[in-house]
């Protein structure tokens, strides 16, 4: 396999507050390769967000500072590239789509100017290209009558028109890899679905690799290639899809896939709620709402990333280290979640 | 850059665009040529006025025209002209080309009748004073016309009842200048002054405000600091003392005006701004590769432009009393027409000839205010929050 696209190692963000540093992203690590789609999964506060902006240093700085650790697109090394040199690369190769469709479009352009902009930016287009390359792309997202919406305002869309046209306004320099924070949260299902489908055939047709940023696991089923499982700023369980939805390795993993709505069988809500990000616990953050936890989970650090021995997944969990039996954590009292079901494929 | 074939390799659909299409995309582009053009023209024509014209000579003369030939171009008339320039490029012209948006404007501003009605008064008075000195010859003295009241009413300023002449149709002072050209000329000095000093005050605090806001840190610490500064220095008192030292000239004091009254602007720019700053767009197009320059012109000022409306609107009106205020107390540059001379020319005959200080304080009072009338439907007419139903 060719060298990834993104590759980002043990990133630290912390943000400087009045109270005190916030490990907002302690530490974490994975990849993306060419063409394929990384969704980035967590619970609110997990960090997930911040981790998404930090790959093209968008958290405001200050407050916001990359501790440490290396984030490598395509070669080059994003942390302490030169500002000039970053702006070229933002929009240009890595494009973001924001939650907020809403929000995202400002009220004094038409779509066409907005969807242009990216293209004023870095190329040099005239006002008629960028028109027809907006028009070419609200086609694309599927926008009806696109000669005619083209010149009209934010406020004359509808939510998922919006977030076809901010999707349209990401892809207009069409970019290597394309960062989605919750792209479908503020959308309602049936608009959710189309989409998520949108985004998967201009995935293909752009051949672009997807960060895609969500708490939502049906989405995660619906577009993931493979997945980072994120708790309280550390990544869990990182793996392939379909793996970790059939055999989730990590106690959280599987406490997640348990309480989702919807799957006929018993719900268990995970106990207790995020650590402080302030003073995060020792050993594994996610001991003090673990059924599993051992007296090795208290102590030490975040356990590291060991590799299962069955399937592809790493884990960050004592019972896959030396000496620890794996097969404790899947005991009678929060059962296998994979047998259930419930994995859209 | 990889980026260009891809960009080269994408099929365009609807390529079928008309000739209308074509059209309005040329005058763009023509827009912003004519801008760069007739601003380049202005410091062009204002330098060789300035560097190779003797003094006191019309440029136009000079150039052996004989046409213009009496018009000995000032330096207020240069800042006009530049004002006028950008005031056509930057909001008529883009109002122009974009009907839909104007047209949704005129919907909004339509709904309050008084502000227009107090727009065709404010139109009025301001073509009056565009273009009124250029079709009438300035007031001369003529003491034998002096203290005659205007037409249809016979009065007795100095003892004898003397009759309005159509020569004179709103009357003239005690000089025997004709009331109805002090007021038109007066008009061009306060029209002059509105737009001068309030594009050069909104000017500076919008960007001053929209920087600090978004930049933030020690910038904004930096610029609001010396906003405070700024802000308590005695306008007032350095004026006075510019004008005992320099004499009085029009120019320095819309300058002075426009350069020491922006902290209103800049702190109102700056609270809405902060706002701004956090919306998702910014955001959005920071992500896209966006400069902070960029946001800053192309997001964050057109977005606090109902802001700067409001307050050019109503610093607008303060600048105008201002001056008319200097001129009552006499420091006026001598030769201009200010509506603040004519009322402080009158005021020693009140009581035997009212017309003289009343006549332009009436069109002092109803231009005040019915900017300040218009300011307030123009405010609700441009916000762009407004239109989204937020």
């Amino acid at each position: 396999m060719s060298d990834p696209l993104l590759s980002v190692s043990d990133l630290k963000v912390q943000f400087n507050t009045d109270a005190g540093v916030v490990k907002a992203v302690d530490g974490i690590s994975f990849d993306v390769e060419r063409g394929e789609t990384v969704c980035i999964v967590g619970e609110s506060g997990s960090g997930k967000s911040v981790t998404s902006e930090t790959i093209t240093r968008l958290i405001p700085q200050p407050p916001g500072r990359i501790e440490s650790g290396s984030i490598e697109f395509d070669g080059m090394e994003l942390t302490d590239m030169p500002m000039k040199e970053l702006l070229e690369i933002r929009g240009e190769r890595i494009a973001h789509v924001f939650q907020n469709p809403q929000g995202a479009l400002n009220p004094v352009y038409s779509i066409g100017k907005q969807i242009a902009e990216t293209l004023h930016l870095h190329r040099d287009v005239s006002k008629k290209e960028g028109r027809d390359r907006a028009i070419d792309l609200l086609d694309r997202v599927g926008i009806p009558d696109p000669t005619k919406r083209v010149d009209e305002y934010p406020h004359e869309f509808s939510g998922g028109m919006k977030q076809r046209a901010v999707i349209a306004m990401a892809l207009a320099a069409d970019p290597d890899l394309l960062i989605a924070d919750e792209p479908t949260t503020a959308l309602d299902v049936s608009i959710q679905a189309q989409i998520l489908d949108l985004l998967r055939d201009l995935q293909e047709e752009f051949n672009m690799s997807v960060v895609f940023v969500t708490h939502d696991l049906g989405v995660v089923a619906e577009i993931a290639d493979s997945v980072v499982v994120m708790y309280a700023g550390k990544v869990m369980e990182r793996g392939d899809v379909y793996e970790l939805f059939e055999d989730p390795a990590h106690p959280y993993t599987q406490a997640m896939l348990n309480c989702r709505p919807g799957q006929g069988g018993e719900r268990t809500i995970i106990e207790g709620s995020l650590p402080s990000a302030m003073n995060p616990p020792d050993g594994c953050r996610f001991h003090p709402r673990c059924p599993h936890a051992v007296e090795d989970c208290r102590t030490n650090d975040q356990p590291p990333m060991y590799e299962r021995a069955t399937t592809d997944q790493e884990v960050s969990c004592v019972h896959y280290g030396e000496g620890f039996d794996p097969s404790v954590i899947r005991d009678e009292e929060t059962g296998t979640v994979a047998t259930d079901g419930g994995v859209e494929q | 850059m990889s980026g260009e074939n891809d960009y080269a390799d994408l099929t365009f659909r609807n390529l079928n665009l008309d000739e209308e299409e074509e059209s309005t995309n040329i005058q763009v582009t023509a827009g912003s040529l004519g801008q760069i053009l007739t601003l380049g023209l202005l410091t062009v024509g204002y330098l060789f006025d300035y560097l190779v014209v003797t003094e006191n000579t019309s440029m136009f003369a000079y150039m052996g025209s004989p046409v213009l030939a009496a018009w000995d171009v000032s330096s207020v008339d240069w800042m006009f002209m530049y004002t006028l320039a950008l005031l056509l490029f930057n909001a008529v012209l883009p109002l122009y080309n974009n009907p839909r948006l104007t047209g949704y404007y005129w919907r909004q501003f339509r709904k309050n009748r008084l502000a227009v009605f107090s727009g065709w008064i404010v139109i009025g008075i301001s073509l009056m004073g565009l273009l009124g000195p250029i079709l009438l010859d300035p007031p001369t003295l003529s003491l034998t016309d002096a203290y005659l009241p205007p037409v249809g009413i016979t009065a007795r300023p100095e003892g004898t009842p003397i009759s309005g002449v159509w020569k004179y149709p709103l009357g003239t002072n005690h000089q025997g200048q004709g009331m109805l050209k002090l007021l038109v000329y007066g008009a061009r000095v306060s029209l002059q002054i509105a737009l001068i000093s309030t594009l050069v005050a909104t000017g500076i605090g919008a960007v001053v405000g929209a920087t600090g806001a978004f930049v933030g840190g020690i910038v904004d610490e930096v610029l609001f600091r010396y906003v405070d500064v700024q802000s308590v220095f005695p306008v007032f008192i350095f004026l006075l003392y510019l004008v005992y030292l320099f004499g009085a000239e029009l120019y320095y004091i819309i300058l002075i005006f426009g350069f020491f009254s922006w902290e209103g602007t800049a702190r109102l720019v700056r609270a809405e701004a902060l706002q701004r700053t956090e919306e998702a767009y910014v955001q959005a197009s920071e992500a896209a590769g966006a400069s902070r320059s960029w946001v800053i012109g192309r997001h964050i000022i057109p977005n606090v432009s109902s802001t700067i409306v409001t307050v050019a609107t109503l610093i607008l009106p303060s600048f105008v009393l201002g001056e008319a205020a200097l001129a009552f107390l006499g420091f006026s540059e001598p030769g201009t027409f200010s509506w603040g001379t004519t009322i402080a020319g009158g005021r020693g005959s009140l009581s035997t000839a009212p017309w003289i200080s009343t006549i332009p304080g009436f069109f002092l009072f109803f231009f005040v205010l019915c900017v300040n009338s218009v300011g307030d439907a123009l405010t609700d007419a441009v916000d762009p929050r407004g239109e989204s139903g937020e």
